[in-house]
């Protein structure tokens, strides 16, 4: 997960939860508060009630009845005033609430009961507010502030997201120009990305500082590898054009001019391992550019033509079916040495009359081409030491084991996978997964 | 036809001598850059062997001026150890003819020249005569009379170099990897090139005898003429 999802999630959360901790506080309070008004009130309309009392009154109020009941037009409010015994020991007031019935309609009321002695008689009033519009009013705040706490909500996390962007920027731009983006630390950007936060000055300085340091480290093997090269090649082209002189030099010995040409052999084989070495070490070095369009179907075609007579003269089936004509950029001189040596292998380790099978497939997003012969093959440990230097197939005379290795390095210049299959005595299968 | 060999290693530069003088060359040395310019500057010369890695200085700076000298036709081929990926591409782009890198076979140099003395003269025949085949460089083919032979691609490449190292030795080394190129292939003494030295003197002989065309024990193959 991105820091900055991080940070917005966070904060949200946090924010969510205050807004909670507040919201439940203001509704408690809300209800006590509420209760506390509406106690008061009935408690005063019952002070005023008494206080105007007197004996017209509740005989008027009673009417020679026992109960006198009163209420509003929309049953908001009532009040009742019966005629009790009069054996009653205390004129408290209770308040409570409770459902009532008036004509037919069930509500919920804040009663105040209170039972008092007026000139020897006892009496109860009994004075009923409507809890409804309590109820509304509460659900209205409540659902005013559910909109409030995700207006709030929204409101902060887009505020946070849009913030920590413009904070975070400069750090996404680091790992992605100077990480992400970097493949060749030749063509490094120094330039700094500006930013007034400091540790992202710091974090930029030092990639900045390694990107150099392998930089001159990259250029120092490269200048090693030129050095090495020349130093190794030109004793080698020495002698291998003295050697050339001597064996156009007329009358000499039989057994002389063998080993003048076995002497050239063998530099032409130290040559070879060179230049192996040197051409492993300048792909890794990034010497080569990866520019040029290839076309696999291509390269795979002109290197059968290349190799033809080898194929024909092992007896060797050879089946190229190429379902797609699959294009990609990178070097191809290296793409085709890279493949050259596969399927060369493929031949030098088949048996004879045996088969190479060239393959395709397209899976999840990936281009795979498989190159499978019926040779040898190689055994398990083998399989796992295959792409090291030196490591030898089998124990032929042939083949420095560097084979597999310049395709290892070559395949990851191009950031080809190689997957390679084998089963000992029944052959080889190597996928380059594109 | 007269040849500069700039080269600082002498060794090597007498080796090339010593093969390009048998070949009807007059050759000429320079081992460092401020004798080459000066060579360079008082005569002109059909080919420049040109080493990159001289000791004062940049083998591409000899070049560089001599093409920017007019009239001057010299034909340069670099020749060098120096390795770097882009030196072939500099090489090229700044007008060398050639580029072979070190170490080369002599029979490779000497084609290599063939190649560039019929490119540039182009009034001279692309045909050469070789006991009466008659080999067309241009169109890569090969007559007997009225008669084409039918030749395979390999087949003309090696009639093609040995005859161009006519009366010298080609190894089958040397062969193998002018015909294929260096496809970092250990086994270059292979039998591949027997089977298609066969073949082609198969095709000859059934025209004429081919005695001219010799087997050099276990080394290689000669054309005499």
């Amino acid at each position: 997960m991105k820091l900055q999802v991080k940070f917005s999630l966070y904060n949200a959360v946090t924010k969510i939860a205050i807004i909670l901790v507040l919201g439940a506080i203001i509704l408690f309070s809300l209800d006590r508060l509420a209760y506390n008004q509406l106690d008061n009130r009935l408690i005063k309309k019952k002070n005023k009630i008494i206080e105007h009392l007197n004996d017209d009154e509740i005989d008027s109020l009673l009417n020679k009845q026992q109960s006198f009941t009163d209420y509003n037009i929309l049953k908001e409010e009532f009040i009742v005033l019966t005629d009790i015994p009069d054996s009653q020991q205390d004129s408290s007031a209770k308040v409570f609430t409770e459902k009532r019935e008036i004509e037919g309609d069930i509500e919920v009321y804040r009663i105040l009961n209170y039972k008092f002695s007026y000139h020897t008689n006892w009496y109860n009033l009994e004075i009923g507010e409507t809890m409804t519009t309590l109820q509304s009013i509460k659900n209205s705040i409540r659902f005013y502030m559910l909109i409030v706490l995700v207006a709030a909500l929204l409101i902060t996390l887009v505020a946070d997201f849009t913030f920590s962007n413009f904070l975070l920027k400069p750090f996404y731009l680091i790992i992605d120009k100077k990480i992400n983006l970097v493949d060749d630390p030749s063509h490094y950007n120094y330039q700094n990305i500006p930013t007034s936060t400091n540790d992202f000055k710091i974090l930029d300085n030092s990639i900045n500082s390694l990107m150099r340091k392998i930089n001159t480290l990259f250029a120092l093997e490269k200048q090693f590898i030129a050095n090495v090269s020349h130093e190794l090649l030109t004793p080698i082209s020495i002698l291998s054009t003295r050697f050339e002189n001597m064996l156009n030099t007329p009358d000499i010995p039989v057994e002389h001019e063998n080993k003048i040409y076995a002497s050239l052999k063998t530099l032409n084989r130290l040559k070879l391992i060179i230049n192996s070495l040197l051409l492993i070490s300048k792909v890794e070095n990034n010497q080569y550019l990866k520019t040029e369009e290839i076309s696999l179907k291509q390269e795979i075609t002109d290197i059968h033509e290349d190799l033809e007579d080898r194929i024909i003269d092992k007896n060797i089936t050879y089946q190229a079916n190429l379902a797609k004509d699959f294009h990609f950029t990178g070097n191809k001189a290296l793409i085709h040495t890279l493949l050259i040596n596969i399927i060369n292998n493929a031949i030098k380790y088949n048996v004879e009359g045996g088969s190479i099978t060239i393959t395709d497939k397209t899976e999840a997003e990936n281009y795979i081409l498989t190159i499978s012969d019926t040779g040898t093959g190689m055994s398990t440990e083998l399989v796992e030491n295959a792409f090291d230097r030196f490591k030898r197939g089998n124990s032929e005379e042939n083949g420095f084991g560097l084979g597999l290795a310049i395709v290892q390095s070559i395949a990851k210049f191009h950031k080809i996978m190689v997957d390679v299959k084998s089963i000992e005595h029944a052959g080889t299968s190597i996928s380059l997964i594109f | 036809m007269n040849v500069l060999i700039v080269e600082d290693e002498k060794s090597l530069a007498l080796e090339m001598d010593e093969f390009l003088s048998k070949e009807g060359f007059i050759v000429e040395h320079a081992w460092k850059k401020s004798s080459a310019e000066e060579k360079i500057f008082v005569n002109s010369y059909d080919f420049i062997l040109l080493d990159l890695g001289l000791p004062d200085g940049d083998g591409f700076d000899i070049l560089k001026q001599l093409k920017s000298t007019k009239d001057r036709d010299d034909a340069v081929i670099i020749l060098t150890a120096r390795s770097a990926v882009d030196d072939r591409i500099k090489g090229l782009d700044e007008g060398a003819d050639d580029y072979l890198p070190k170490p080369f076979s002599l029979n490779e140099l000497l084609a290599r020249m063939h190649a560039i003395t019929r490119r540039k003269h182009k009034l001279e025949k692309n045909e050469i005569n070789v006991h009466d085949f008659l080999l067309n460089i241009q169109n890569r083919t090969v007559a007997f009379g009225e008669e084409r032979l039918n030749l395979t691609k390999k087949e003309f490449e090696i009639f093609n170099y040995l005859v161009l190292n006519k009366n010298r030795v080609v190894s089958r080394m040397s062969l193998t990897e002018h015909v294929w190129g260096d496809i970092l292939e250990v086994n270059s003494d292979s039998n591949f090139v027997d089977v298609h030295v066969k073949n082609l003197r198969k095709k000859l002989a059934a025209l004429s005898p081919t005695d001219w065309f010799e087997t050099v024990r276990s080394i290689g193959y000669r054309i005499n003429c």
